[in-house]
């Protein structure tokens, strides 16, 4: 037996090397997949997949961050979520508000040559409006009643009624502008494109399902030039592993590292972290509709009792900003109107007011969604607990989560639910949704029951409200008013975070979950 | 050999029902999952309607095999691209994994369960059972991140994750070929153990055989039957353990894509996906049945 184990263990030995010399030639013929860096590619790392590249079928930000690589729109939103000019230089109202021109930008081209001009730009409205394609977030669009493309730099837009909030919809990756040309070639068609063809500063290459997105840089772009020559978004579902690209050097930046992880990424001086606001909010939707929440007293104090700072502190790592208004700073018409302070005792006595006793509720939360969600659930419940307001968390996945949420008033299955809302043009009519009876489920999301007639009619007259002023006073006084009335337990707006190389600067963002590293550029040091 | 092929198309047939039936029960809306949350909800209708899920189940298990007949599994939900093209698109990357996985696990596995065969009861034997013991029961998640974290963060020898090149290939089929590794091992060491036992091991180390010849041609010959069949069902768990495995580095095949259709209740790409799934489950064990005539010629498939 002896001898059989040596000459066994013999045979081991031999098979051990020359499994590791089969795969280091592996390692060695294959390369490293981060030593790209010398041909100047910006790897970053994005944990969703992209469904679709077609700009008009658009729904998840992320992806929409990377169509925008390619296609533009006419106009866009800076840091501030302010629209500016884009592919339209200008713009005016006339005829009561019902009509908008356009003054289009002279000299720019598409990635295939094609020249951009209202005729295009009338194409890819009118495609956007066309009932025949595909659109899922059509709604903001449909105030429209004409395009006419009045001379080659003249855009004309005829409305159903006045809708000051459209150029922030044009926006937009879904009103984004392609070439009319390339829309039936590459295996592209009217109905789905599958290589899209913009004037932005980088065209699209190619696309791997699961796997990464690749741009390269447009020669004949119209504005500044990038640095670098490709742009590869790799797909990378999960947070831990982007966290391990980016340090092993396979990215050069990753959106969204894992939370917990946010102070050790701050700490390497190899690695920096922007934490850019969002259009986020997130909150906890009462039942309205229902004892005890139908009562503003009881809303109110569950809103003195939690202490949201130290929870967004604590358990959210400070990814968080706990918020004063039901809108996120950076939506169009945002007022700052008060505080709820974090005051067990006036809770108490808020709940004593409203007799109020042994209180016991079931609240939802989704787990993985938003920030540190199931952890900031389960310290809520703890706070209000202390107030003695007994409280069940539950959760499930996200699907059949949002099925309870939208659930009609009297089958849903919890009393209280967190949730997150961002609306994408960062206007305040898509946030004010969650408000009105008429976005009540199941006809919407507006999942608290909530509604009073002065903010439904302070809402109603800002939306087609021409002088901004005026507007945004509206739109503050109905923030006030919802702020007092508390259908929500308010909590913060999310931060979108990115975490990058020490090595790369020039990254920013927008407020609407997305990043700006187009003019991304090895640090000078 | 036909009866077993016809077996094969109904066991098919069944799982096609069960999907069916099951992706019905699931909650969740998939047509607010594709408008995605903030649309409003004439958008969710009108996909709803496109999408034809107003249909009653036997209208929809219907389609699903006229769709079969036609050699197609219909059309994403999600993306409205064919769901055979987006399948045969991931497929290989997943077959890639799985193959290079069990490889790791047969090789290994059969040398370490030879090694604590032979050398029964000693430390090594021990080593052996411990590392075995010891990879059954490691999470694949947790097995992945730390091999990330080891090769890639720290020695930086090895992409962390995605398909870009072959290198990357060996983290996820280490991490899967580990738990293989464990199983194989002890099923080759009792079978060894038995077959090294018999009468007719005896007679031929009497010959004067060298220890070598005795033990791998055979003892393991004799004691491989067993073996195999561990390996046919380890080759069919390993396309399913693929879906963690996919998650964690990131590689593009049909795990992760099952698990994103989902959440996002993408049910003509599930279904596409476990049906797929069951079909080189079946293939794979019918393939093993006829490497048994090879390996032992005393089995006959015929009768």
């Amino acid at each position: 037996m002896r001898r059989a184990g040596k000459s066994g263990t013999r045979v081991a030995l031999i098979a051990a090397v020359a499994g590791a010399l089969v795969l280091s030639a592996c390692t060695t013929g294959g390369g490293g997949g981060g030593g790209e860096g010398a041909d100047k590619t910006f790897n970053i790392g994005i944990g969703v997949d992209l469904d679709t590249v077609d700009p008009v079928q658009q729904t998840t930000t992320t992806v929409q961050n990377v169509v925008d690589y390619g296609v533009e729109a006419l106009t866009k939103l800076d840091k501030k979520g302010k629209v500016q000019p884009s592919l339209a230089e200008s713009w005016e109202t006339s005829n009561g508000g019902k009509t908008m021109t356009f003054k289009l930008r002279e000299g720019v081209k598409f990635q295939d040559g094609t020249k951009f001009d209202a005729e295009a730009a009338k194409f890819n409205l009118d495609r956007l409006l066309d009932p025949k394609v595909e659109v899922p977030i059509r709604g903001n669009y449909e105030v429209i009643s004409k395009v006419t493309a009045a001379d080659p730099t003249t855009l004309e837009i005829d409305l159903k009624n006045p809708s000051p909030n459209l150029p922030l919809f044009l926006s937009s990756t879904i009103s984004g502008m392609m070439s009319p040309e390339s829309a039936e070639k590459d295996g592209n068609s009217y109905k789905n494109i599958v290589k899209p063809v913009g004037t932005g500063p980088y065209s699209f290459v190619r696309f791997k399902k699961g796997d990464q997105a690749v741009y390269e840089k447009y020669g004949d772009y119209w504005g500044k030039k990038p640095h670098y020559d490709r742009v590869v978004f790799h797909i990378v579902p999960e947070s831990n592993s982007r966290e391990a690209m980016l340090r092993s050097g396979q990215a050069e930046m990753i959106m969204n590292p894992p939370v917990s992880d946010l102070k050790a990424l701050e700490e390497d001086s190899a690695l920096e972290v922007v934490q850019a606001p969002s259009d986020r909010t997130v909150f906890t939707a009462f039942n309205n509709s229902k004892p005890p929440f139908d009562d503003k007293r009881v809303r109110q104090a569950l809103n003195y009792a939690v202490d949201k700072k130290s929870i967004a502190e604590k358990v959210v790592f400070g990814a968080v900003d706990v918020v004063d208004s039901p809108f996120a700073s950076s939506l169009d018409g945002y007022c700052s109107v008060g505080s709820y302070e974090y005051d067990p005792k006036k809770a108490k006595q808020l709940l004593a007011d409203a007799g109020a006793k042994n209180l016991s509720v079931t609240m939802g939360t989704p787990s993985g969604r938003y920030l540190q969600d199931k952890q900031a659930a389960q310290a809520i419940a703890a706070n209000l607990r202390e107030v003695g307001v007994k409280v069940k968390v539950r959760t499930t996945d996200w699907p059949s989560y949002i099925a309870n949420t939208g659930a009609a008033k009297d089958e849903q299955v919890y009393d209280m639910h967190l949730l997150g809302w961002a609306p994408g043009a960062l206007d305040a009519p898509s946030q004010f949704q969650m408000f009105q009876k008429s976005q009540w489920p199941t006809n919407g999301l507006a999942s608290a029951f909530y509604t009073n007639p002065k903010v439904e009619s302070l809402i109603a007259k800002g939306n087609t409200e021409l002088d901004d002023a005026a507007r945004d006073k509206m739109y503050c006084d109905a923030q006030k008013q919802i702020w007092d009335d508390a259908p929500w337990m308010f909590l913060w707006s999310q931060t979108l975070l990115l975490a990058h190389s020490s090595d790369v600067e020039g990254v920013s963002y927008i407020p609407n979950e997305k990043f700006d590293a187009v003019y991304a550029r090895p640090a000078k040091k | 050999m036909t009866r077993r092929l016809v077996a094969s198309v109904i066991t098919l047939l069944g799982v096609g029902l069960v999907l069916v039936g099951l992706i019905q029960l699931l909650p969740g809306d998939p047509a607010r999952m594709i408008a995605g949350m903030e649309a409003t909800q004439a958008e969710v209708e009108r996909i709803r309607r496109q999408l034809g899920l107003d249909e009653p189940i036997i209208v929809q298990y219907w389609r699903f095999l006229e769709h079969l007949m036609n050699g197609n599994m219909g059309v994403s939900a999600r993306t409205g691209s064919p769901v055979t093209e987006e399948i045969m698109a991931r497929l290989p990357f997943t077959v890639e994994l799985a193959v290079l996985g069990t490889l790791f696990g047969v090789v290994v596995g059969i040398l370490l369960g030879v090694i604590a065969a032979t050398h029964k009861d000693s430390w090594i034997d021990s080593l052996v059972s411990a590392v075995g013991v010891m990879g059954i029961s490691m999470p694949v998640y947790w097995l992945g991140i730390l091999l990330i974290v080891v090769f890639a963060v720290n020695l930086k020898v090895v992409p962390a994750s995605g398909a870009a090149s072959l290198s990357s290939l060996i983290l996820p089929s280490l991490t899967l070929g580990v738990f293989s590794t464990a199983i194989v091992s002890r099923m080759t060491r009792s079978n060894m153990l038995e077959v090294l036992g018999r009468d007719y091991i005896r007679t031929v180390r009497a010959k004067g055989l060298v220890e070598r010849v005795v033990v791998y041609k055979h003892a393991l010959r004799n004691s491989f039957v067993p073996i195999l069949t561990v390996i046919g069902l380890q080759f069919g768990t390993l396309l399913g353990g693929a879906v963690l495995t996919e998650s964690v580095f990131a590689w593009p095949g049909l795990g992760r894509l099952l698990i994103d259709s989902i959440n996002a209740r993408d049910f003509p790409m599930v279904q596409g996906i476990v049906f797929t799934f069951a079909a080189m489950f079946i293939v794979v064990n019918i393939i093993t049945d006829l490497l048994y005539t090879v390996v032992d010629p005393r089995v006959n498939l015929y009768d």
